[in-house]
């Protein structure tokens, strides 16, 4: 029976006697078990690492460029910049005008879009799998060809201006959300938000949009991810192809400065019209690549997730004092947040829901929960992660983003296996790590103007 | 995190789940897939808000939702820590026509897990305790969602497009509604509703077809047979004339602006043609709306229009988002655009472009097992036609030009619309006034009226 990983090496080693590019040379670097499937990596000559997930499911095919660049590697008063680059990689490029690189995906019946956060940015196409060299070709066009003039930067600072008014500045969470994190931080990245301030939006020139693109958009700065219904060779053919020309460039070092530990509490006030009051409290919280990230996502299953959690019971169902509680421990790649939120219920106020927090807070810092109680997180976390694979876009999404923040394409499994490991007496430890009273951040949200029922007012004849 | 897109998406497609007969007249429909070890299962009534009484908007939904608040055996509190711990999820979704309460389970607890379904659905105890805290959380959520403008829009113009229909009415019901709703409406509604004739399964995932109809019945053990819900909503009517109302809401930078009517219904010969004409005009990212709003003048982040499918006529809704500042003209320009499509419809080239993204892109509405299931459930619920999606690929090769023209022409009056903005009146109104010629009537209401 022959060896799937020596056979894999002895192709590769075929394909590079061909190959028209020492760049787009292909080196097979082994197997990572997915579940019960199998994820296979691959590099080329220039950098760009491949990784290919075989599901012939169904007849398409989920294809995403992961770039190791977010808004973590942006600059005070460049603020927003990888977004909005995101936004300028849909548009021209050197053989492909305006509009095209979309129409061409449409026309095969594909979706695409993008995405991007603090330490990273994707691109992902869902096409039909007789299409994928489609996107193989215009990934790599916009990889080393894309155009970035005047009219165009203009024109989408405008959009992402919009986006921004959306998603924050008439959005009560959203900028919430934002201030929470430029109070908790600072120093590092991660206190400006992705999209950026207003004013950085406003002041992008092309001259930025090159100088980033040139500096980040490297095959050896990128992952392509591909699970779906694709022949492996074939698929890794066309990528050599495509991309073998793409030298690679330097990557400066990162230049972020960690976040000092903080030692105080923070308090803030934001006024803005909306129904309710609403509370976010945010402890510093470990990286995803800690040990303790897994365990203190199950204390937040405790006491956040479901109905059946602690706060949620005590907060909306007996003492009916808030509408929702939400808990997220920020998935990055260096050390974040705690977040643990509540929107308060009609005239009831954070005042009588912050020492419900913190009574929460105290008692899992004293003693330890429920196997029950833990238990139910377990499960909870369990059919999150596995809602997460029902799809090959799901896949996908799994591996870049374990790849590209950890370097571990499978880690959406060892995750599960790391929660069913946690013990009550860990929940406790990082309690007692993580949830310090005098360390954290605490923001309030207060209706104003009053926001009452008001009668209507008069109509007006046109 | 963030996005370069919204979403815009047209199109539908092919589904034949293996159907079940059960006991009493009910059905089951089954998409099974064992890629992942998850099993889905959406009980739906046949009947939805539309049946909600005069002044009892939300009724169907409370209803529905109060069957997790105790059931024999099991008090509410219990039943929450029983759905966590199996690893399983429960939800109830409501809409004019159907109440779906989807649950989704990992399979090595399917058995218990359906186990603990079924005793909430036959033996519901309707804590009147329970109800009240209940009716509170709904109308402290309704409250709530007043803080997302798009949500705000989308109430104000469903229930004055539709003002006298059951259509106009919010399926989450209004604060004084939800407040009037009793114990013995509850009752009533689940007594003559939740019954085997009135009811469809649906069962995705890892389950095989030979376990799939015990599942069913146990599903149904303790029901009754009952009668399926008679389909008694008229179909709605556009008012005449172009009305203006706009939503006041204080220190907005932005304006959610929604331009409506009557739109199609997937009984009209003209149905599919109107859709894909309607996916050239505002169904993808490649649009005209996306092209002149988004891609040339950068006034928005999204611009789409989307045509409803109900059993009856449901809205057809223009939509985007601009800064406040150039609300006016992008409010004109999306008229203008109106205009020109319904006047001088759509080209050959436009309509061939479409046709290879919608055909193309059906296999991303079939590529899951709960996506087909869906499918089917929408044909049982909505009465679509028994081959609206198995036919639809071949329907909308058929479609031309000529055919997709005509129907919009014929089912649009771009004289007689609803135009809806979320915006600080004060800020926009006259150049919301000026934008659109030929206006009969403007109002402004609060942002917090119902």
């Amino acid at each position: 029976m022959s060896d799937p990983a020596a056979t894999r090496h002895a192709w590769a080693a075929q394909a590079n006697a061909t190959a028209k590019h020492e760049h787009g040379t292909i080196h097979y670097e082994g197997a990572v078990a997915f579940g019960g499937e199998t994820v296979h990596r691959y590099r080329l000559g220039n950098g760009l690492a491949v990784l290919v997930l075989v599901d012939a499911s169904a007849p398409i095919v989920a294809y995403h460029t992961w770039f190791n660049v977010g808004s973590r590697h942006e600059h005070p008063g460049k603020t927003g910049l990888a977004h909005l680059f995101e936004h300028l990689m849909f548009g021209e490029t050197e053989k492909l005008k305006a509009g095209v690189f979309d129409r061409k995906l449409e026309e095969s019946g594909a979706e695409t879009n993008a995405a991007t956060w603090v330490d990273w940015t994707y691109y992902h196409e869902l096409i039909p799998a007789d299409r994928v060299r489609l996107a193989i070709t215009l990934e790599a066009e916009r990889m080393q060809h894309l155009v970035l003039r005047e009219p165009q930067v203009a024109s989408e600072k405008e959009v992402v201006a919009n986006e921004r008014r959306y998603r924050v500045d008439d959005d009560v969470e959203g900028l919430a959300n934002e201030l929470l994190y430029k109070t908790a931080f600072a120093r590092h990245p991660y206190q400006w938000p992705t999209i950026g301030w207003m004013d950085d939006i406003k002041g992008f020139s092309p001259e930025d949009c090159v100088a980033f693109y040139q500096t980040y958009y490297a095959p050896n700065n990128a992952t392509v991810v591909v699970v779906g219904d694709v022949k492996e060779r074939a698929l890794l053919t066309s990528i050599r192809d495509a991309y073998g020309a793409i030298p690679a460039q330097t990557i400066p070092a990162e230049d972020v400065t960690p976040e000092p530990p903080q030692v105080d509490e923070r308090r803030l006030e934001l006024h803005k019209p909306t129904a309710s009051e609403k509370l976010l409290v945010a402890f510093k919280g470990p990286a995803l690549g800690d040990a303790d990230h897994a365990t203190m996502t199950v204390l937040s299953e405790v006491l956040f997730g479901g109905r059946a959690a602690r706060l949620y019971r005590s907060l909306v169902v007996e003492k009916e004092l808030a509408i929702d509680v939400r808990g997220w421990v920020s998935t990055f790649r260096d050390p974040g947040l705690f977040e643990c939120g509540a929107t308060a219920r009609g005239a009831h106020t954070v005042v009588e829901i912050l020492p419900i927090f913190d009574d929460a807070f105290a008692r899992v810092r004293a003693d330890v929960v429920g196997e029950d109680e833990l238990a139910r997180a377990k499960a909870r976390l369990e059919l999150g992660s596995l809602q997460q694979l029902e799809t090959v876009s799901g896949k996908a999404e799994q591996i870049g983003f374990f790849e590209t923040v950890l370097g571990e394409p499978d880690h959406a499994f060892r995750r599960v296996e790391a929660y069913r490991r946690v013990t009550t007496s860990d929940l406790r430890r990082v309690a007692r790590r993580y949830l310090v009273d005098g360390a954290r951040t605490v923001l309030r949200v207060m209706p104003e103007p009053v926001m009452t029922t008001s009668s209507a007012s008069a109509a007006a004849p046109p | 995190m963030t996005a370069a897109k919204a979403r815009t998406r047209a199109g539908a497609p092919v589904a034949s789940p293996m159907r079940f007969d059960l006991p009493g007249g009910a059905l089951a429909l089954l998409e099974t897939s064992h890629d992942v070890p998850l099993v889905s299962f959406v009980v739906t009534l046949r009947c939805g808000s539309a049946v909600d009484p005069p002044g009892k908007a939300g009724l169907a939904r409370i209803a529905m939702r109060m069957l997790r608040r105790g059931c024999e055996g099991f008090t509410s509190e219990k039943i929450d820590f029983r759905i966590d711990v199996l690893g399983a999820e429960m939800a109830v979704d409501t809409s004019h026509s159907s109440v779906a309460v989807h649950a989704q389970v990992i399979a090595r607890n399917l058995e218990p897990f359906v186990g603990l379904v079924a005793t909430m659905l036959s033996a519901p105890t309707f804590p009147a305790d329970e109800l009240e805290r209940l009716k509170r959380e709904s109308v402290a959520e309704i409250v709530e969602a007043r803080d997302s403008d798009r949500v705000v829009a989308q109430k104000a113009l469903q229930r004055t497009l539709f003002e006298g229909h059951p259509y106009s009415l919010s399926s989450g019901g209004t604060v004084p509604s939800v407040q009037n709703i009793t114990r013995e409406d509850v009752v009533a509604f689940y007594e003559r509703y939740v019954v085997r004739r009135n009811i469809v399964i649906g069962i995705a995932g890892d389950v095989t077809a030979a376990k799939a109809p015990s599942i069913g019945e146990r599903l149904l053990a303790g029901l009754r047979e009952g009668e399926a819900a008679p389909d008694a909503v008229a179909e709605p009517t556009m008012r005449p004339g172009r009305r203006l109302l706009v939503v006041d809401k204080p220190e907005r930078t932005q304006t959610q602006i929604l331009v409506g009517t009557v739109g199609t219904s997937p009984h009209d010969d003209d149905h599919v043609p109107f859709v894909v004409s309607n996916a050239v005009f505002g169904g993808t990212f490649t649009s005209r709306l996306m092209k002149e709003i988004r891609s040339k003048r950068g006034w928005s982040y999204g611009a789409s229009a989307r045509a409803g499918v109900d059993r009856r006529r449901q809205s057809w809704v223009l939509w985007t988002f601009p800064a406040a500042e150039d609300s006016g003209p992008c409010l004109k320009l999306s008229i203008e655009l109106m205009d020109a499509w319904v006047d001088g419809g759509v080209t050959p080239r436009e309509i061939a472009f479409i046709q290879r993204y919608l055909v193309r892109s059906h296999a991303f509405d079939i590529d899951t097992a709960s996506k087909r299931l869906h499918q089917g459930l929408d044909v049982e619920c909505l009465s679509l036609p028994a081959d609206y999606f198995s036919g639809w690929t071949d329907r909308v090769r058929a479609v031309t030009p000529e055919s997709a023209s005509a129907a919009v022409k014929n089912r649009l009056r771009t004289d007689d619309l609803l135009v809806v903005v979320v915006g600080t009146a004060a800020q926009v109104l006259e150049p919301l006034r000026s934008a659109v010629p030929r206006l009969s009537e403007v109002s402004v209401v609060p942002f917090d009226a119902e």
